[in-house]
């Protein structure tokens, strides 16, 4: 849900509710005000009556005769002779009663109240015809449904133009975050707002982007002089075994420990070698592409591991469809191939399988084993997923540094005691 | 023969003198770039072992006056960096040959005898040793004038052996001869094994005698006498 959204819900209920409130409030005062309004005519009705009939100073017989026709043809009062000297008190009421005139239920506003005709005591009812309450109520009703509209659509509309306008650096700044890509070594550079908040955030979040490229930078850097800096030492302990291999006066033993130092070295020099590849790659250092045709490639390589394969006694079976080619970088590619052979071999038991298909841009390399490998942490530095073998760590890690290079996707899957790694070019 | 170490470090320098030394070789050394550029326009050597990174200089800027001067040495270049670009660039500045560190001394035993070979004999490239003939250009070997049949790899170790001749080889060395980079991935050298059987097969079945000796646990040893 949007942020906006988030904000227009409160909003709307909160105008819910006061136009809710406001309907009775509207109701009672609606009601309190016309009553008095009435009560007031009421009066001035009744001083107009009092005043002009006695001012015709009529006879009690005409004016007995008078008052039926008044009875007679005015509908909403009555002016009766009260009986005896009896006065009555004023009154008003409201009532609801059907109406002879207008042939239904009508709600009425009356006034009883007693005027001197002759210096004889008369009773007048005034009576006027108000709306129902509920009709007021039903009008106020659909007032307040409408009102409640016209402000819904009309936070919508603001809404819209907010988040257009109002929101853009903010969806800016998302989108540039979006592309940003640490590896990429570019700053980032937003674009300047007149909100201070967005300005805040841009600040803080420039200074973390920037400090998270200087650290990533050190970490290349830092990765790249320690292989180039362990380069020497290792050739002056490589050049150390192999001159201490010709002293004559060594026993057996000591010559096989000397000469058994070699493996070891070997696997320093193989780690440091692949630290240094990896950072190359993640300096995206080799940026040179051709035209790789894999067919041939996979068939060299296969050929020149040949008696690797032998030696473990594999039966390799390959399908592999003729002159498929892409643009890619040729050593790197040779390298992927050559690791994930190896790889095959290396955690293959004996007499084992391995199937190396490739048709329809992808690539399967599979070997046998027993038990699916951790595919969480498999292509992840250092993490040797096999126990029993030792390994640099780093081969399946530089596989998938390579086909992130170049925007393939390479996936892990363990069916039918196969490891397969499938490559989608 | 004569050789130039230019490398900074003291002791790795040294041990390749102390290896070469033994190989009919004599080796001086420069450990910075202004000795080193001093010894090459005095002397003349016949392989020139450069290291790129110097104290006071870059080693391509040697490298660059060796070929103005047109020099005839061969140069081959030891560096720390394993990159092809510069690996292309002291190539085509004119170096005969590219060895990474760390590398076996074999190794580099091997690259500076092809590389004299190379230099001072060019196409009539033919190494005699005893009975054993070798053309290098046409990578053929002749046994008392009988050619053997050798593949590409037995060729490569034969070679291998012919530059360090009295020395003992480790398997690693040569694993690492034969297959490179992929040597240190590999689990096991049995594979050198199988090679260096062939070719002596091949060898003592075509009448030489056999001078690969087996040094147990270590590696082997070649010794033409």
């Amino acid at each position: 849900m949007k942020l906006l959204n988030k904000t227009l819900k409160p909003f709307a209920l909160y105008s819910m509710l006061v136009l809710a409130l406001s309907v009775p409030v509207y109701f009672f005062v609606i009601n309190f005000i016309w009553k008095r309004e009435l009560d007031k005519h009421h009066q001035v009705i009744r001083k107009e009556i009092e005043k002009e009939i006695n001012a015709l100073h009529l006879e009690d017989s005409s004016l007995a005769q008078m008052l039926e026709v008044w009875n007679k043809v005015q509908p909403r009062t009555r002016l009766t002779p009260a009986p005896g000297t009896h006065k009555i008190k004023d009154s008003i009421y409201t009532t609801i009663r059907y109406d002879v005139h207008e042939e239904e239920i009508e709600q009425f506003r009356g006034a009883v109240t007693t005027i001197i005709i002759n210096k004889k005591p008369y009773h007048l009812l005034v009576e006027t015809n108000m709306e129902e309450f509920y009709e007021t109520l039903i009008i106020i009703v659909l007032v307040s449904i409408l009102f409640f509209i016209l402000l819904l659509t009309g936070f919508i509309i603001l809404n819209r133009r907010l988040s257009v306008k109002l929101w853009k650096p903010f969806y800016d700044t998302i989108h540039r975050l979006k592309l940003f890509d640490l590896r990429g070594q570019d700053k980032i550079s937003f674009q300047p707002s007149d909100i201070d908040e967005f300005e805040a955030l841009n600040y803080e979040l420039s200074k973390l982007i920037g400090k998270n490229i200087d650290a990533f930078r050190q970490q290349k850097e830092f990765t790249e002089n320690a292989s180039h800096e362990l380069q020497t030492p290792l050739a002056l302990l490589k050049s150390k075994v192999d001159l201490l291999l010709q002293d004559t006066s060594l026993t057996k033993e000591q010559s096989e420990k000397i000469a058994s130092l070699d493996s070891p070295l070997a696997r320093v020099s193989r780690i440091n070698k692949n630290l240094l590849l990896l950072a190359k790659l993640e300096n995206r250092q080799f940026t040179e592409n051709e035209t790789v045709r894999v067919s041939e490639t996979l068939n060299q390589n296969i050929a020149l591991l040949e008696e690797h394969f032998r030696a473990k006694n594999i039966l390799i079976t390959t399908n592999i469809e003729a002159d498929f080619s892409i643009n890619a970088n040729q050593g790197l590619f040779e390298i992927l191939v050559t690791n994930l052979l190896l790889n095959a071999i290396r955690h293959n038991p004996l007499n084992g399988k391995i199937n190396i298909r490739l048709c329809n841009k992808i690539l399967i390399i599979s070997n046998s084993g027993l038990s699916a490998l951790n595919s969480e942490t498999l292509f992840k530095r250092f993490i040797s997923s096999s126990k029993d073998m030792p390994s640099s760590g780093l081969g399946l890690a530089i596989v998938k540094e390579i086909c992130n290079t170049h925007n393939w996707k390479i996936d892990y899957t363990f069916e039918n005691y196969l490891h397969n790694f499938v490559i989608r070019f | 023969m004569k050789i130039l170490i230019i490398e900074d470090e003291t002791e790795l320098a040294i041990n390749m003198a102390d290896y070469l030394t033994g190989q009919n070789y004599i080796c001086e050394m420069a450990h910075t770039f202004q000795q080193a550029w001093e010894k090459i326009n005095v002397y003349h050597y016949d392989c020139i072992l450069l290291d790129l990174m110097l104290p006071g200089g870059d080693g391509l800027k040697i490298l660059e006056e060796l070929k103005k001067q047109q020099k005839q040495e061969g140069v081959i270049i030891i560096s720390a960096k394993d990159s092809t670009e510069d690996k292309v660039k002291g190539l085509q500045i004119g170096a005969d040959d590219y060895l990474a560190k760390p590398f076996h001394l074999p190794e580099l035993a091997a690259r500076i005898f092809s590389v004299i070979r190379r230099k001072q004999f060019g196409n009539s490239n033919i190494i005699q040793v005893n009975e054993i003939q070798i053309d290098l250009p046409a990578k053929t070997v002749l046994v008392n004038n009988l050619a053997v049949a050798l593949t590409r790899k037995e060729f490569d170790l034969l070679l291998l052996f012919i530059g360090n001749k009295n020395r003992v080889i480790s398997k690693a060395a040569l694993a690492e001869h034969l297959s490179g980079d992929i040597a240190d991935m590999l689990d096991n050298h049995d594979f050198v094994y199988a090679h260096i059987k062939n070719l002596k097969r091949k060898l003592t079945d075509s009448g030489s005698v056999n001078y690969l000796k087996t040094i147990y646990g270590t590696g082997y040893k070649w010794e033409p006498g």
